[in-house]
C-alpha cells in the first residue's frame, strides 16, 4: 500500500508547477529505472547476462520513430508496437540461442553484444534510418500534464511504476523462483520440473518489451534519433552497472542503482568534468564488483516466507506392491568421451518395491539415474515409465511424470533457503501448486526429515547429513511415484543411518516406489525387496538380496578374483 | 620418513578428517581403507599439498611441510596419483610424462626416467604421441602412475587406483604397485577394494568418519569387526 | 564487377587488417584461454600504447624504440591487473565486468590527455610503399604482418615445445594437479598476464603506424577481435591470426563488391554462427 501512496505522490508532481528541469531530470531517472529493472528481469534473476539491452531499446526507439515520425501515427498508439517488436525479435533470437545447451554466461554476454552490432548496422543501412537519423520534433504530444516535460514525466513514471511492479510480482511468483533456480543450477532446476527453456524465453520477451517502450518514449523525448547514440555501448553497460550496484538479486536493486547513478552522472556531466565523471563511473564499477558483488540490496534479497501452514498428511496409498513393472529399461547404453559407462542395460522396477541398485564404484549406477531423470541424454535404448517412453523427453517433463531423484553429492540451490529448495518441486511437479500451497507442502516434508528448524537458512549452513536429508526432502516434496536415492546414507553416523532407514521405509509405505543406490550393505540387506547388481556398465545379477550377494560373480566383482 | 601427527582438515565449517596420525617408513607399503565419505581422498590431498591443513604437523624426513605452497611438495619427494587419474588430456602421453618430471631435480634425469617407466609400462611406449584422453581406463591409470614416477619420488601416493577398472586389470595394477615398492619407492595406497589392498600391504590403517579407528598388519585387521562391518555386510554369508 | 586489381588489393588489405586483428587477439586469447580472464581493458591498453607511440613519435622517437620502452611498462601493468583479479578470486564473467571498468578509466585518461580529436602518427615508415606486380604493399602494414606472424608462431612454438609452455597448458587444464608436479601456477600466470599486456603494446604500435587514432575508436574493435578470438579457438595463439585473415579478406572483398557499410556484418555473423554451432569449444 506504500506503493500506491508513492505512486500518487509522484504522480502529482507535474501539477505543482515546478521548473521543467526537475521534470526532465526525474524523467531520466525513471527512464533508467525502467531500463535497468527490465534488464534485471532476465539477466539478474536468471543469470543470463545480456550485453545487448541497447539493441532492444534501440528497436523500440526506431519502431516509434518510423511509425510516428515517418508514417505519422499518433504517438501513444506506437507504444504497444514499441513493446511488441523488440519482444518478438527477442523471442526469435532466444528460441535459437536458448536451445544451445552449452551456452554459458560469458558466451551469452558476447552473443548479445554481437546482436547489438548487427541490429545497429541493419538499422543504419536500411530505410529504417538510412544514415541521417530520424526527426521526431513534429510528433504531436498528447496533453497529459500542464507542460510537455510534465507529460513525459508522467509517461515514464507510469512505465517505471509498472516495470517495478512487474519485477516485484515476478520475484515473488513461481516464475521468479524458477528463474532464480535456473540462475543457481539450471540443470538441476530442469530435472526438478522447471521448464527452463520456456521461462528464459518469457523473461527475455518481458525484458525486451519493457525496454522497447522506454525506447519509444525516449525517441520522442529527445526528438532526434541517430543510430550512433541509440545503440551506443554505454546503454548496455550502464544498465549492468546500475543493476549490479543496487543488487541484481533484488527486485528493487536496479531501480535504486539507476536512481543513484543517474544522479551521479548528471552531477558530472553538468560540471566541466564529463571525462572525469566517466572515469569515476569506471572506478565505481570496479569497486562494486570487487567489494560488493551482491550490490547494495544484496543482503536483503530473500523472499519472506509465507506464514507457516502444514499441508494435510496424505492418506497412505493402498499397498500396491504387485508384479507390475512401473519402469522398464531396455538396452540402455551411454558413453562419455570414449568410456562406456552403461552397456545394453536391462532393468525392471516393480510398483511399490524397494529395489537396491549396487555395484562397485564406477559401475554406472549414478549414470543410470542421470539417464532416467533426463540429466544426460541417452545414446541408445529405451526407458518406459508407466508405459510411456521417456527417452528424448525434456527433463522437466520427466519430473512432471512423477520421477524424482536425489544427487549423490547434494546439489541444493545455494541462494534459495532450505524451505524454498523443498518448495520448488511441488511448484513444478505433477500437481502444479502456487507458492502458498507449495510452501505448506514443503513444511510437511521438512518436518518429516527433521529439518524444520533450519527451514529459513541457506544450504551452506547445513552439515553433510542435513544436506543429504535436504536432498531427500526436496525429492519427496513432489510426491513422486518413482524415487531414485543416490547414496543418501554414505557419510552418516550409525544412529543417523537408522533414522534414514526408518524414513525410507515410511516413504515406501506412503505409496512410492524406490530405487535405492547404496554401498552400505547393511542398509541394502535390511531395506530392499530385490537387488540388481551393476558392474562396468552391465547388469550382472538380479534377485533377492541374500541370493544375489552370494552369487560368485557378484563377490568377484566386489572383492576381487582372489576371494571368489 | 613421513610423519603425520594429529592433523585436522576441513571443507568450510565441517572437519573432514580430525586428529589423524600415521607414519610411513622408507620403502614401506601402507594402505588406508575406509568407506565412502570417510575422508580418504581428503587425507591424500592433504599429504600431497593440494589441501591445506587446519592444525597438526606433517613432516617429511624431519622437515615440516604444512607451511609450504602446493608446488613445493613435489621437491620433497612426494608424488601423487590422484583419484580419477586427472591426466592432462589436452597433452600427449609423452607430454604428460615430461610434465611429471617438471621439477628441477627430476628434469635432469628425464631421459633415464622415461626409459625406466616405459620398461614398467610397455604399452605407454607405443602410445607416446597419442593425446592422453584417447587411452583406455586401464592405460590411463598406468599413465597416471608413470607420470608420478617421472618425478622420481621417495613416496608415491595413490588414491583409489582401481576405481572403475576390470578385475583383470586390477590384478595387474597391484602387481605393478608391488614392483614399484620393491624398487625402493615407499607407497601409500588409499583403496576401497579392501581385499586386494590388504593383500599387498605391509601395514594398514582404517579410516572411518575422518578418524583412524584401527591400524596394524593386514592379518590382524581382517579379523576385526570394523573391516567386516564396513564392507562385507555379507560377511556372515561368506563364512 | 570490380577489376582483378581492385579485388586483389582489397584481399591484400584484408590480409593486413587480419594480421592486425590477429595481433590484437593474441593477448586476449591467451588470457581468456589459459587464465579464464576476459580482459576488456586489453583494448584500451592497445590504444594507450598507440597514443604513446604517437606522442613519442611526435617528439622524434622511432616507433620501434618506443616499443622497447612501453612493452616492459605494460608487462608490469598486466601482471598487476592479474594480481588484483586473482586476489579477489574474480570469476570469468566478473573479470569481464571489472576489466570493463578499467577500460572506461583508461579511455577517459586517453581522452583527457589527448582529447577526442583525431591523431595521426607521422613516421618515416608510413612513407615507404612497395609495388608487387599490380599491388601496393605499404611498409607499416607489412611490418604488422611480420610481427603478427612472428609473435603468434613464437608463442605457439613455446607452448608446444618448451617445458614452460607445457606447464602453462597443463595449468590451464588442471591447476592443482600441475602444482602437485611442481608447477608454480601463480608465477606462471603473472608471467603470462604481463606478456599479454606487452603484446598489447606491440599491437598499439602497429595500430599507430597504420591508423588514425581517436578514443571512440576503441569500441569499434571489440566486436571483431572477440570474433576472431572465439572463432580461432580460445588459447590457440595462431587462431586469431588465421581467423583474422579470413575475416579481413571476406570483409575486404565484401567492401569491394558491395558497399563498405556491410563489412561489420560479416564478422559478427560469423561470430554468432560460431557461438551457436560450437559453444563447447569455449
Amino acid at each position: 500500500m506504500r506503493f500506491v501512496a508513492a505512486a500518487i505522490v509522484l504522480g502529482a508532481v507535474p501539477f505543482l508547477g515546478l521548473p521543467a528541469f526537475y521534470e526532465s531530470f526525474l524523467y531520466l531517472v525513471f527512464h533508467w529505472v525502467v531500463l535497468a529493472t527490465s534488464w534485471n528481469i532476465l539477466s539478474g534473476y536468471s543469470g543470463y547476462f545480456s550485453f545487448g539491452h541497447a539493441a532492444f531499446f534501440g528497436i523500440g526507439v526506431y519502431t516509434t520513430a518510423v511509425l510516428a515520425g515517418k508514417l505519422d501515427w499518433p504517438f501513444l498508439w506506437t507504444l504497444p508496437f514499441a513493446a511488441a517488436v523488440p519482444a518478438l525479435v527477442g523471442v526469435a533470437l532466444g528460441a535459437i540461442i536458448f536451445r544451445v545447451r552449452a551456452l554459458r554466461g560469458e558466451l551469452f554476454a558476447l552473443l548479445t553484444l554481437a546482436v547489438t552490432f548487427v541490429v545497429s548496422t541493419l538499422v543504419l543501412n536500411t530505410p529504417v534510418d538510412g544514415g541521417p537519423g530520424v526527426m521526431l520534433s513534429a510528433v504531436s504530444i498528447p496533453k497529459l500534464a500542464p507542460t510537455v516535460s510534465g507529460t513525459f514525466y508522467l509517461l515514464s513514471l507510469v512505465l517505471a511504476l509498472a516495470t517495478v511492479a512487474i519485477a516485484y510480482a515476478v520475484y515473488h511468483s513461481r516464475f521468479g523462483t524458477g528463474l532464480f533456480a535456473i540462475h543457481d543450477d539450471e540443470a538441476v532446476a530442469e530435472v526438478m520440473g522447471v521448464p527452463t527453456y520456456r521461462f528464459k524465453l518469457a523473461a527475455f520477451a518481458l525484458s525486451c518489451a519493457l525496454a522497447g517502450v522506454a525506447g519509444g518514449i525516449y525517441g520522442v523525448f529527445v526528438s532526434y534519433v541517430t543510430v550512433g547514440e541509440t545503440f551506443s555501448g554505454f546503454v548496455a553497460l550502464y544498465v549492468i552497472l546500475m543493476a549490479a550496484l543496487g543488487g541484481t538479486r533484488h527486485w528493487l536493486g536496479p531501480a535504486l542503482g539507476a536512481a543513484a547513478l543517474t544522479t551521479l552522472l548528471y552531477v558530472f556531466t553538468t560540471s566541466d568534468y564529463a571525462v572525469a565523471g566517466r572515469a569515476a563511473m569506471g572506478l565505481i564499477f570496479i569497486l562494486v564488483i570487487l567489494f560488493l558483488p551482491q550490490g547494495l540490496l544484496g543482503r536483503f534479497a530473500h523472499r519472506k516466507a509465507l506464514p507457516r501452514r502444514n499441508a494435510p498428511i496424505p492418506s497412505a496409498a493402498p499397498s500396491t506392491k504387485n508384479m507390475e513393472s512401473i519402469l522398464v529399461v531396455r538396452d540402455l547404453s551411454k558413453a562419455f568421451k570414449g568410456v562406456q559407462a552403461l552397456s545394453h542395460v536391462e532393468l525392471d522396477v516393480r510398483r511399490g518395491e524397494i529395489l537396491g541398485l549396487v555395484g562397485p564404484n564406477g559401475s554406472g549406477k549414478s549414470t543410470l539415474i542421470n539417464l532416467v531423470s533426463g540429466h544426460y541424454p541417452v545414446d541408445s535404448g529405451s526407458i518406459r515409465f508407466e508405459g510411456r517412453e521417456l527417452v528424448g523427453k525434456a527433463p522437466h517433463r520427466i519430473a512432471r511424470a512423477g520421477i524424482a531423484r536425489t544427487y549423490q553429492i547434494p546439489r541444493p540451490f545455494p541462494h534459495l533457503t532450505v524451505l524454498e529448495n523443498v518448495a520448488l518441486p511441488p511448484m513444478f511437479g505433477q500437481v502444479v501448486m502456487d507458492r502458498a500451497a507449495a510452501e505448506a507442502e514443503a513444511w510437511r516434508w521438512l518436518e518429516f526429515t527433521g529439518l524444520a528448524g533450519k527451514a529459513l537458512l541457506q544450504p551452506q549452513h547445513l552439515n553433510l547429513h542435513q544436506r543429504k536429508f535436504l536432498e531427500l526432502a526436496r525429492a519427496l516434496a513432489s510426491r513422486p511415484k518413482l524415487l531414485f536415492l543416490d547414496e543418501v546414507l554414505s557419510g552418516l553416523t550409525p544412529s543417523e543411518m537408522n533414522e534414514a532407514i526408518r524414513l525410507i521405509r515410511a516413504i515406501r509405505d506412503q505409496g512410492a516406489t524406490i530405487v535405492f543406490v547404496e554401498h552400505v550393505m547393511r542398509a541394502v540387506m535390511e531395506l530392499t525387496d530385490r537387488v540388481v547388481v551393476l558392474t562396468y556398465g552391465k547388469n550382472i545379477a538380479a534377485g533377492a538380496p541374500g541370493d544375489v550377494m552370494r552369487d560368485p560373480l557378484v563377490i568377484t566383482a566386489y572383492l576381487g578374483a582372489a576371494h571368489a | 620418513m613421513l610423519e603425520v601427527r594429529n592433523i585436522r582438515v576441513s571443507y568450510g565449517a565441517a572437519p573432514a578428517i580430525s586428529d589423524v596420525s600415521l607414519f610411513i617408513e622408507a620403502k614401506d607399503l601402507v594402505v588406508v581403507v575406509g568407506p565412502n565419505g570417510a575422508g580418504k581422498t581428503t587425507l591424500i590431498n592433504a599429504l600431497a599439498g593440494l589441501h591445506p591443513i587446519d592444525s597438526g604437523s606433517l613432516r617429511m624426513e624431519g622437515r615440516e611441510l604444512s607451511r609450504l605452497s602446493a608446488h613445493r611438495y613435489c621437491d620433497e619427494g612426494i608424488a601423487l596419483v590422484p583419484e580419477g587419474r586427472r591426466l592432462f588430456t589436452s597433452l600427449s602421453v609423452k607430454e604428460n610424462l615430461e610434465l611429471g618430471s617438471y621439477r628441477s631435480g627430476a628434469r635432469a634425469l628425464r631421459a633415464e626416467s622415461m626409459k625406466e617407466v616405459c620398461a614398467i609400462f610397455p604399452v605407454l611406449e607405443e602410445k607416446l604421441a597419442a593425446p592422453a584422453g584417447t587411452l583406455s581406463g586401464g592405460q590411463q591409470q598406468m599413465l597416471a602412475i608413470a607420470r608420478a614416477l617421472m618425478a622420481r619420488p621417495r613416496l608415491l601416493l595413490l588414491d583409489e587406483p582401481s576405481l572403475g577398472l576390470a578385475p583383470g586389470i586390477v590384478l595387474e595394477l597391484f602387481r605393478v604397485i608391488r614392483e614399484i615398492n620393491a624398487r625402493g619407492v615407499a607407497v601409500l595406497l588409499v583403496e576401497q577394494n579392501v581385499a586386494s589392498a590388504l593383500d599387498i600391504a605391509r601395514r594398514a590403517y582404517v579410516l572411518e568418519e575422518g578418524r583412524i579407528v584401527a591400524q596394524g598388519a593386514p592379518q590382524e585387521l581382517t579379523g576385526q569387526p570394523h573391516i567386516q562391518r564396513a564392507y562385507l555386510g555379507l560377511h556372515q554369508e561368506m563364512q | 564487377m570490380p577489376s582483378y586489381t581492385l579485388l586483389g588489393q582489397s584481399a591484400l588489405s584484408g590480409v593486413f587488417i587480419g594480421a592486425l586483428y590477429g595481433l590484437l587477439g593474441l593477448g586476449l586469447t591467451l588470457s581468456w584461454g589459459m587464465l579464464r580472464q576476459i580482459n576488456l581493458a586489453h583494448f584500451a591498453l592497445v590504444f594507450l600504447g598507440a597514443y604513446l607511440t604517437y606522442q613519442l613519435g611526435a617528439a622524434g622517437m622511432d616507433p620501434l624504440v618506443t616499443l622497447a620502452l612501453i612493452a616492459p611498462a605494460f608487462f608490469l601493468f598486466g601482471a598487476a591487473l592479474h594480481l588484483l583479479l586473482a586476489r579477489f578470486k574474480v570469476n570469468a564473467l566478473n573479470t569481464l565486468l571489472v576489466t570493463f571498468g578499467f577500460m572506461v578509466m583508461l579511455e577517459s585518461l586517453i581522452q583527457w590527455i589527448w582529447s577526442a580529436d583525431f591523431r595521426r602518427l607521422e613516421s618515416h615508415y608510413g612513407d615507404v610503399k612497395w609495388k608487387v606486380g599490380e599491388l601496393f604493399v605499404p611498409l607499416p602494414e607489412l611490418l604488422t604482418l611480420a610481427l603478427a606472424c612472428g609473435l603468434a608462431l613464437a608463442v605457439w612454438a613455446a607452448l608446444r615445445f618448451t617445458d614452460l609452455g607445457k606447464a602453462m597448458r597443463a595449468t590451464a587444464e588442471d591447476a592443482p594437479i600441475a602444482a602437485a608436479f611442481g608447477v608454480n601456477e601463480k608465477l606462471l600466470s603473472l608471467l603470462l598476464s604481463g606478456l599479454c599486456a606487452a603484446f598489447a603494446a606491440v599491437a598499439g604500435m602497429c595500430l599507430a603506424l597504420s591508423h588514425t587514432l581517436a578514443p571512440s575508436q576503441i569500441y569499434a574493435w571489440i566486436g571483431v577481435v572477440f570474433a576472431v578470438v572465439m572463432i580461432g579457438g580460445l588459447g590457440n595463439p595462431l587462431g586469431p591470426l588465421v581467423a583474422g585473415v579470413v575475416i579481413g579478406v571476406s570483409e575486404g572483398l565484401t567492401m569491394a563488391v558491395t558497399a563498405p557499410v556491410w563489412a561489420p556484418l560479416v564478422s559478427f555473423s560469423l561470430l554468432i554462427a560460431a557461438l551457436l554451432l560450437r559453444p563447447e569449444k569455449f
